[in-house]
Order: structure tokens, then C-alpha cells, then sequence
């Protein structure tokens, strides 16, 4: 058995089973299509985030502000 | 041709080559096998990218994409100090049945294992030639290489390999002996 016998039967031995490789391939596909990822319209998670943000600041703005915090008049 | 007849097409082609690439760079055939999902993961995700490009710019942007992967799994796992050891791992293909086939089984584990001590780069590029079934050409194309150094690296992985069957199949006479 000469070298490249040899690297022919560990490259068999190394490679992926067809089976395997199929059922990657049916993994893959299984995958949301790009257009569910990154459509034109605005990320799902922008509105979510959004409203979030603005009930923070409605909140944060009926605090009294710190003492440290407020700038003597002039 | 619709958009899953293209990547059909891409994964057919590519996957053999992609998953060589991976075994060569971690050592372990499962690791590779989750890592070129990811590949192709993002080749289906982002396939209109590929449309319009030669089958060697494909090969280019796959293994970009692999490469990148393969950093950060590298940075992630480890994977270059496990590599020796899970290409050791391995189990040979199946039971030997005659005294042909267990010293062809063991000469492949001694070849396993000397694959394993190369240089990760000699490595990728013997993986990508001997699972994979590239040209040098090819190989220079995927990784960014010149064909040269492709070709000096693969004959410099060759050489190493068959003096460590070379070692196997002629032991050096032991010292000490009276």
C-alpha cells in the first residue's frame, strides 16, 4: 500500500456520510427565508423597542431631577 | 432556476470541499460537519450574493466565509491544540478481516496520527486535496494563496507522511542492543 492508498483510505474514513450530509442540507432549508430575516419594512423588534424607550422617558420625566443635577441660574 | 434548485446546486458542489477544509483545520469530522452547516447556512441565507458569479468566485466567497467561521471557532473552542488529538480519535474505517487488511488498518492510523502532528496549514491543504479533491489551482483560489506555495506546502505534507510510513514499514534498528 503506497502513500496515496493510504491517504485515499483515510480520506474515507474522514468524509461525511451522504445521510449526514443530506440531512444537513434538509436542516439548512428548514432555515427562515432571508425575507423573514430583513424585509424592507421596519425589524419587528423596532416597535418593541421603541414604546419601551418612550415609557422610560415618560416615566424618567415626571422624577424630580437630583439636586447635583440642577445648574445655578446665572 | 429557483432558489432552492441554486443552493442544491451550491451544496452539491461545494459541501465535500468545505467539510475537507474544516477537517483539516480541527482535526474532528463532527466539528466540521457543524461548521460547514454554518457555511452553508449562510450561503442559503445570503445566496443572491453568489448569483451572478464565476463557479471560482463562488468557491471564493464559501471559503471566505468558512475562514472567518474557522477564526472564530479557533478563538471560541480551542480547536488547533484539540486538532492532533481528535484526528488520533478517530476510529480506523471498520474490522480488519484478514493480515492484509489490519496492517493496511494500522498503516492508515500511523497516517492519521502523522497527519495530525502537521503544520495546521500543510493539514488544510492535504485535507482539501485528499477528502476534498481539489487541484492546487483550486486550493490557491479558495484560500487566497499562490498555486506555488499550495503546491510546496501539499509536497512538504507528502514528504512527512511517507517518511513516517516509511518509519512504520522499515523501524529503525533499535540502539543498545549487543
Amino acid at each position: 500500500m503506497n502513500l496515496d492508498d493510504a491517504l485515499a483510505d483515510w480520506a474515507a474514513a474522514t468524509r461525511l456520510p451522504d445521510n449526514t450530509a443530506a440531512e444537513i442540507y434538509q436542516r439548512i432549508i428548514a432555515t427562515p427565508a432571508p425575507s423573514a430575516l430583513a424585509g424592507p419594512g421596519l425589524n419587528p423588534g423596532w416597535w418593541r423597542r421603541f414604546t419601551a424607550e418612550c415609557a422610560v422617558r415618560a416615566i424618567t420625566s415626571t422624577q424630580p431631577v437630583p439636586v447635583g443635577r440642577l445648574i445655578p441660574a446665572g | 432556476m429557483d432558489r432552492e434548485a441554486e443552493f442544491g446546486r451550491l451544496y452539491a458542489t461545494h459541501r465535500a470541499t468545505v467539510h475537507a477544509y474544516f477537517v483539516g483545520r480541527t482535526g474532528d469530522r463532527w466539528v466540521a460537519a457543524d461548521l460547514m452547516q454554518e457555511v452553508f447556512v449562510r450561503v442559503w441565507q445570503r445566496l443572491s450574493e453568489l448569483e451572478g458569479k464565476s463557479s471560482d468566485g463562488q468557491r471564493a466567497w464559501i471559503f471566505t466565509v468558512a475562514r472567518n467561521l474557522s477564526i472564530d471557532a479557533h478563538r471560541r473552542q480551542g480547536t488547533r491544540a484539540g486538532a492532533e488529538e481528535a484526528l488520533r480519535r478517530q476510529p480506523p474505517p471498520g474490522p480488519p478481516a484478514t493480515t492484509t487488511a489490519v496492517i493496511a488498518a494500522e498503516r492508515v492510523a500511523v497516517l492519521r496520527a502523522a497527519i495530525g502532528r502537521l503544520p495546521e496549514q500543510q493539514r488544510t491543504i492535504l485535507a482539501l486535496t485528499a477528502a476534498g479533491g481539489l487541484t492546487s489551482t483550486e486550493i490557491a483560489t479558495a484560500l487566497r494563496v499562490p498555486a506555488g506555495t499550495v503546491r510546496y506546502r501539499l509536497a512538504l505534507a507528502r514528504r512527512g507522511l511517507a517518511t513516517a510510513l516509511d518509519n512504520y514499514d522499515n523501524p529503525p534498528a533499535a540502539t543498545g542492543e549487543r
